[in-house]
């Protein structure tokens, strides 16, 4: 069964959407009212992404995820800013499912194998931003595509998997925000690499780009700006799946 | 006698609002400048809100339709059918320039032609975007100053006014003027009106840049890099070199009816949304490095290797570095709130721009050691003291 995942980029109290990851544009309503409207077109699971929680505090995000929990019935993954194990806590106690790490991975691996071992590989998902080199191969990037680094992203993957993480969110940093389709080269050089389920994430913008994905080998697609933007909705892309032999809910 | 370098007040405030102080420079016109002390900065009201912020709270009563109608107006006015370009737009090819010309071009239905004043140096970044700007359908005239005199002036300006980009500013606010008389173009479209980031409150009530940035005035005497230009032969500078850093003659202008319009008059100006529009609508990118240094977007002030620097040094003048200047703009804004602003301050203004480092110095001609030689001769006391051997800023915002 391949999931249809809604992500919702969070700043403060608002959704915002971004185009590589860079810029704050907020869009009109409280994230829980898209986060609502998802769940009623019958999407998979919910991720939330802290967009600035690097740097400020996230106690409005825990009021979204509480409020979410109240009218949303599927899993939902928050990721931004989780540094320790109790940070992590913090996150599942106000209603997450799932905790996604990205920079504190990148700085501290051990993390990855704390929050497995405390709470299930089926919690620990991890974020990776990747952007492509010249030479052709990708890079993990973090804090919100600001940072680089020369980890590369398919040993970065196999790592994240050996340490314990249960689920891969690949973000493509230069696919992220255009709608004009997923990076499936990425998305083929990742999900080979690892057993675990990719939810592949950046640059959908209509129902056949997820088609393209599945069939690149993401278990998963998160969508955003599309959603966000009414550009596609989930039954149709629930109708493409199917009428391509994808097993979706 | 005040304690101050660079004739900054020697009481320092921040703006209640945004994160800006009153030892902020205003942009003046560069001809004239003898030593850093030519400087004006931002007003300040006695409410503690600067200018700038009173401007932003009064951008909001403003109708924006009004003003769109007056730039279809003013399109009216210039728009030519035989052919011929009816606008000029100043570009480097990054996003604020390539979105005005590509709705003035593609919403407005004019005929731009794109006029770019080279940067000191090339990045690649910088070099690829202003491809992308050409490819996105638009004719450019480049401009590129003779490198030996440039490289000489840029060196004057640092050593004398700790200003390493007036060379470019100087250019690029005559390159288009000059393109204008060449080609028999009356209208010249800027995207920012400077008055909109750190000028005087009133200079946006016009839509017209006032024309004595490029022109000459009667009887005044010229500097270039704080040096008189009859002093320029001692550095190897002949007259016949100056030609594109020399102002315009004012009676040209004028008899030629050239009119110099700001189009965050008639549109409501975001760097933000320019970005996105540059995105959507072209094969502009971002900084491949991520941020840029000394702050955290990765969207502005990428084509000259010596950007950073212009950023640094005005920390060092001014305690404003690059992240202060986009966090002031972002608050403005709305896309952050007045602490986060602080945050983001705190965690990036006045890193030292590394990347292009060696490179600049070799472009200038000058050891590290007389690097900052000059730039600790420009600590003003007021602003910066030594503790335990480190430089540190006296003052921040809170």
């Amino acid at each position: 069964m391949k999931r249809i995942i809604a992500r919702l980029d969070i700043k403060g109290n608002r959704l915002v959407k971004g185009i590589h990851l860079e810029g704050w544009r907020f869009l009109p309503e409280h994230p829980n009212e898209y986060c609502y409207n998802y769940y009623l077109q019958g999407v998979d699971e919910i991720i939330y992404v802290d967009a600035v929680a690097s740097l400020y505090n996230r106690d409005s995000l825990k009021e979204i995820i509480k409020k979410t929990t109240d009218n949303v019935f599927v899993p939902i993954t928050v990721g931004g800013g989780i540094r320790t194990l109790e940070d992590a806590y913090d996150i599942l106690r106000s209603g997450a499912d799932k905790v996604a790490i990205c920079t504190q991975a990148v700085k501290h691996p051990e993390i990855i194998s704390e929050i497995a071992g405390k709470y299930g590989n089926q919690c620990m998902v991890l974020s990776i931003q990747a952007k492509k080199n010249q030479s052709g191969t990708f890079s993990v990037w973090y804090d919100v595509a600001r940072e680089k680094t020369e980890i590369d992203v398919v040993e970065w993957a196999q790592r994240g998997e050996e340490l314990g993480a249960g689920e891969i969110l690949l973000t493509s940093i230069d696919h992220e925000g255009l709608e004009r389709g997923m990076d499936s080269e990425l998305i083929k050089l990742v999900s080979k690499a690892v057993n675990i389920p990719v939810i592949a994430s950046g640059g959908l913008g209509k129902s056949s780009h997820f088609v393209e994905a599945i069939h690149s080998g993401a278990d998963a697609v998160a969508i955003a700006k599309a959603l966000h933007y009414n550009k596609v909705n989930i039954e149709d892309i629930k109708l493409e799946a199917r009428n391509n032999n994808i097993k979706v809910r | 006698m005040s304690n101050t370098l660079h004739g900054l007040p020697e009481e320092v405030i921040f703006c209640k609002t945004c994160c800006i102080s009153n030892q902020r420079p205003s942009t003046k016109r560069e001809f004239s400048k003898k030593s850093s002390k030519d400087t004006e900065t931002v007003g300040f009201g006695e409410d503690g809100i600067c200018d700038t912020c009173k401007w932003f709270e009064f951008k909001k009563t403003i109708d924006w339709e009004q003003r769109e109608k007056q730039l279809e107006e003013l399109c009216n006015r210039f728009r030519r059918n035989d052919g011929s370009y009816d606008v000029i737009v100043p570009s480097s090819g990054g996003k604020d320039s390539f979105y005005v010309a590509h709705q003035l071009k593609y919403k407005y239905g004019m005929n731009p032609l794109t006029v770019t004043w080279a940067p000191h140096q090339y990045t690649d970044i910088g070099w690829k975007n202003f491809e992308s700007m050409i490819d996105a359908g638009f004719d450019n005239v480049l401009v590129t100053p003779n490198g030996k005199i440039h490289r000489v002036l840029t060196r004057l300006a640092f050593e004398n006014l700790v200003n390493p980009f007036q060379p470019f500013i100087i250019g690029q606010k005559n390159v288009a003027p000059r393109a204008a008389l060449q080609y028999g173009v009356q209208l010249i479209m800027y995207g920012e009106n400077q008055a909109e980031a750190h000028n005087k409150l009133e200079e946006n009530f016009s839509p017209l840049m006032d024309i004595s940035h490029f022109c000459k005035k009667e009887g005044e005497e010229l500097y270039f890099g704080g040096v008189h230009i009859d002093d320029l032969k001692q550095h190897g500078i002949e007259d016949k070199d100056l030609f594109l850093y020399k102002p315009l003659q004012e009676e040209a202008i004028k008899n030629a009816g050239i009119e110099v319009h700001f189009y965050s008059f008639y549109k409501n100006w975001s760097p933000q949304e320019n970005y996105y529009y540059a995105m959507e609508h072209s094969g502009f990118k971002s900084n491949p490095d991520g941020r840029s240094e000394g702050t955290y977007t990765k969207f502005a002030s990428l084509d000259d290797k010596i950007d950073g620097q212009h950023y640094f040094t005005m920390f060092i003048k001014f305690g404003q570095g690059r992240a202060m200047n986009d966090v002031n703009r972002d608050i403005r804004d709305g896309f952050i709130s007045r602490e986060e602003g602080i945050e983001l301050i705190n965690k990036y203004d006045g890193e030292f721009p590394i990347k292009y480092f060696q490179e600049v110095l070799d472009y200038m001609g000058i050891s590290e050691e007389r690097y900052w030689e000059v730039l600790d001769n420009a600590r003003s006391p007021h602003l910066w003291e030594k503790i335990n051997g480190e430089w540190q800023l006296k003052h921040r915002t809170i």
